[in-house]
């Protein structure tokens, strides 16, 4: 009945019928949107402003990842760990100060992931005070930025998720001033895990914004490292600067993680140094004998803040820095703190009091250097593929001449939901 | 979103219907005799992934998890027309990331061969690591990204789990961020649990492995398949029942009107009953009394009659697993439950599994093997590939095989 073709196929390949059926069904990214230009690229891979092809017209930010590479061919060689994280908590959640994830692409051997976009972050924003505005962030602006993050957090957390990489370059700000919290490659569901979480990533959160019982070593952590970052992005908000510039001790060549002696001198500087009082467990933590060694501080948080915050504003940072993370406030405790009562009450555009002057510029979009990792339109011959980036080239030159109109200083530096690289390194390992 | 299961992509796109899955199979079953090979293929299949999961030393939420995968994969595929023997060790593979404890692909590819090939004779699986992960590419794609799975487990254990965790063969690691302070349950009384013996725990936690085995997973919330798992254990575990008999003796006098319905008994007359409305904390007394299980079963707020479906259908399930031949393995509470009826012990369910389990053997010629639908799925598939070569309105569909070879070349 069959043929020896066909029957050599079902022996070698059983799977060519579907695939190839499943393959003609398929949407292709640039049949739904149409790449407008390059934001940002990391270790992950790059990020394109794109706009729907759809009557609505919208603009999306499309994260793709890096396909896998043996030598020159582009192969499968497995979904990565923190793909499928991102991928897979995207799909569950929606809140309002959480970027939302409008689809996934699976085209190619790549990995699509079509965001919603945001004309800001946080980082740009720093940025755009302390290099143009050569001014701090005002009071409301600071509350409405930090009021939200906190609120974004707590849908996480109630969730049940753990963010684990919070930063000023992760948290995303829409043109209409409401905050969109990014980037969870390396959140993690927390509830009934089948493994301790440091069994998957030895190295969490970008070292600046590191809480201290990672720092010490502590193989037990949870929600608190995430309230520890909030406090650095607050305190980087008001001083324009990280609040714990660190160097960190890199891994040794036996993928050892090493004691952190510069990032936690850092924190004691300001903080002081943690008593058993303050802190009880901290005795039983793996590093507790190195960070005796060092020398001691006194506290001197309030003078820091004296300049920078407001009263209230600086108690609830003091409670965002407890050294223990069981008196750490949640997000929820947080959200109540007086400071957010006391007028100017957040709002929910953080943009709402400045004047038009001093909103940030609009994020900026280059010509990617590497036009190959869009799908090119009909992807195949070498011909196609050079005119489709010719064109690619034009279309990302209008948009960039029209984004500069508006913003001279603009964030290239990352987008920020999406972005690894930035100005900030990142600074950990993953679990492949 | 890991507590609500309400919000979360498994109720919104991945409960379906009978319909749904009807036409999900109407090309295979044109190249079934007896369309009752469906459900042996069921649990052919869940045992496969049940095989290669413990190769794979993957646990059990994880192994059920691909199940989950496997199934919802066939909601939009026929099995003639792919090979699910790919399709399961890609599910594997993914359901290890998808809970946090991954698997070297190559780990995969290679008990994967191993099992497929050695124990049923597929020679087609693949030693290529990169054809697995082209299927996982495949198979992310047709689960639209929903890899968050809610399992039967969880609300067992919410329910009848002892602090600190049990003896059973699969306590999850409460580590790290192990608060249970989920608020208020989001269906149910809220209060208490249900204490059962080891030995019954054990039994739900088992019928909840075995309802794998079917398509359950699909129709019902993984909450009901839980309590119609409880509940027949409560009916099939002896010294639970005979605990709950001798309650209901001892409360019989107390009660006003002689209820032989053990719902309404429960909810009329029990020390410790448990109401969704009672807010007081259970009379310090109870605490000596045994529980009233009746009561707490009553006052969960979820449909009785469809936990009763529920329970319907695990039972079907074990007649049909009963004419099925492999070895139904030490987790099975099946197992167990054969061994029960086969002593002819008294109990209206159970009677009905024998009765079943013997009107099925009667009717069937012969148990049904792995090697048997095996051969049954190979010849599916040679059959629609003739059938696409050569459709029914007897054009024959021109197949450029220099072009498909071309391609196939690269």
């Amino acid at each position: 009945m069959l043929d020896e073709w066909s029957s050599n196929i079902l022996v070698t390949d059983p799977m060519r019928v579907y695939r190839s059926k499943r393959d003609a069904a398929r949407k292709r990214v640039t049949d739904k949107y149409s790449i407008l230009g390059f934001i940002s690229s990391g270790t992950y891979g790059r990020v394109y402003k794109a706009q729907s092809k759809e009557s609505d017209g919208r603009i999306h930010a499309i994260k793709k990842f890096k396909p896998d590479k043996e030598g020159d061919v582009v192969t499968y060689t497995g979904i990565s760990q923190s793909a499928i994280r991102e991928i897979a908590l995207n799909r569950e959640i929606s809140h309002e100060n959480i970027v939302s994830l409008k689809e996934v692409i699976l085209e190619d051997k790549s990995i699509y992931m079509v965001f919603e976009y945001a004309e800001h972050d946080f980082l740009q924003v720093i940025h755009h005070h302390s290099q143009t505005l050569r001014s701090s962030i005002t009071q409301p602006v600071l509350k409405s930025l930090t009021y939200q993050l906190l609120n974004g957090l707590l849908y996480l957390h109630d969730a049940h998720i753990i963010h684990r990489d919070l930063k000023p370059a992760n948290i995303l700000i829409t043109s209409s001033g409401v905050v969109k919290i990014g980037d969870l490659g390396l959140a993690r569901l927390t509830h009934q895990p089948l493994q301790p979480l440091f069994a998957g990533d030895k190295v969490v959160v970008t070292i600046w914004y590191r809480a201290p019982e990672l720092l010490l070593g502590a193989k037990h952590y949870n929600k608190a490292v995430d309230i520890w970052a909030v406090g650095c992005v607050m305190a980087e908000l008001a001083s324009l600067r990280p609040i714990f510039k660190g160097e960190e001790a890199k891994l040794d060549s036996k993928k050892n993680v090493p004691f952190q002696k510069d990032q936690l001198l850092k924190i004691i500087e300001i903080l002081g140094t943690p008593s058993e009082r303050d802190w009880a467990k901290i005795k039983d933590l793996p590093e507790y004998q190195n960070m005796r060694r060092l020398d001691p501080f006194a506290n001197r948080l309030g003078q820091w803040c004296q300049s920078r915050i407001q009263a209230s504003g600086a108690d609830l940072l003091s409670h965002l820095f407890a050294y223990d993370p069981d008196k750490r406030l949640t997000a929820a405790e947080a959200l109540q703190h007086k400071w957010f009562q006391e007028a100017p009450q957040p709002t929910r555009n953080a943009f709402e009091s400045l004047p038009s002057h001093q909103i940030p510029p609009h994020r900026r979009i280059t010509v990617d250097d590497a036009p190959s990792m869009m799908p090119l339109p009909a992807a195949g011959s070498q011909a196609q593929a050079q005119v489709s980036q010719v064109q690619a080239t034009a279309q990302a030159n209008l948009s960039h001449s029209h984004s500069n109109q508006s913003g001279k200083a603009g964030s290239g530096a990352s987008f920020a939901s999406m972005s690894a690289g930035g100005t900030h390194t990142r600074k950990k390992a993953r679990l492949g | 979103m890991a507590t609500n299961f309400w919000s979360s992509s498994h109720y919104k796109r991945w409960i379906v219907d009978r319909a749904t899955l009807r036409q999900a199979r109407s090309d295979d079953v044109l190249y079934l005799d007896d369309p009752d090979l469906l459900g042996f293929l069921n649990i052919f299949f869940a045992n496969l992934i049940s095989k290669l999961g413990k190769k794979l030393s993957l646990r059990q939420r994880v192994i059920a998890t691909a199940t989950v995968f496997f199934r919802r994969f066939y909601v939009k595929n026929s099995y003639c027309e792919t090979d699910p023997f790919i399709v399961i060790a890609a599910c594997c593979y993914v359901a290890a990331k998808a809970e946090e404890s991954p698997v070297h692909i190559k780990n995969v590819v290679s008990e994967a061969r191993m099992l497929f090939g050695e124990e049923y004779g597929i020679k087609s699986f693949p030693s290529d690591n990169s054809k697995l992960a082209e299927m996982e590419f495949y198979l992310v794609d047709e689960l639209e990204c929903d890899l968050t799975v809610f399992h039967p487990y969880r609300t067992l254990m919410t329910l009848c789990g002892k602090e600190g965790g049990g003896s059973l063969p699969e306590a999850e690691a409460g580590e790290a961020d192990a608060d249970d302070t989920d608020g208020p349950r989001y269906w149910g009384t809220g209060e208490g649990k249900l204490e059962l013996q080891e030995g019954a725990l054990q039994m739900a936690w088992f019928i909840i492995n075995d309802t794998y085995r079917s398509e359950l997973c699909l129709f019902y919330p993984p909450h009901l398949i839980a309590i119609a798992a409880i509940y027949l254990t409560l009916v099939f575990h002896a010294p639970t029942r005979a605990a709950i008999q001798h309650a209901q003796a001892q409360a019989q006098p107390h009660a006003s009107t002689s209820a032989s319905h053990s719902h309404s008994h429960g909810q009329s007359h029990s020390p410790t009953r448990r109401s969704s409305r009672s807010a007081k904390k259970p009379h310090p007394q109870a605490h000596a009394q045994p529980q009233d299980i009746v009561g707490f079963m009553a006052g969960l707020n979820v449909s009785m009659p469809l936990v009763a479906t529920v329970a319907q259908e695990i039972i079907a399930l074990y007649a049909l697993w009963d004419r099925y031949s492999e070895d139904p393995g030490v987790e099975s509470a099946r197992a167990a439950l054969l061994q029960r009826t086969r002593k002819g012990r008294a109990g209206r369910a159970e009677a009905q599994v024998q009765q079943e389990a013997e009107g099925a053997t009667a009717a069937a010629t012969g148990a049904v093997t792995p090697m048997f639908l095996v051969q049954v799925l190979l010849g599916m598939r040679e059959q629609r590939m003739a059938d696409m070569a050569h459709p029914a309105s007897g054009r024959p569909v021109v197949v450029n095989k220099m072009l498909e070879r071309t391609q196939a070349a690269g």
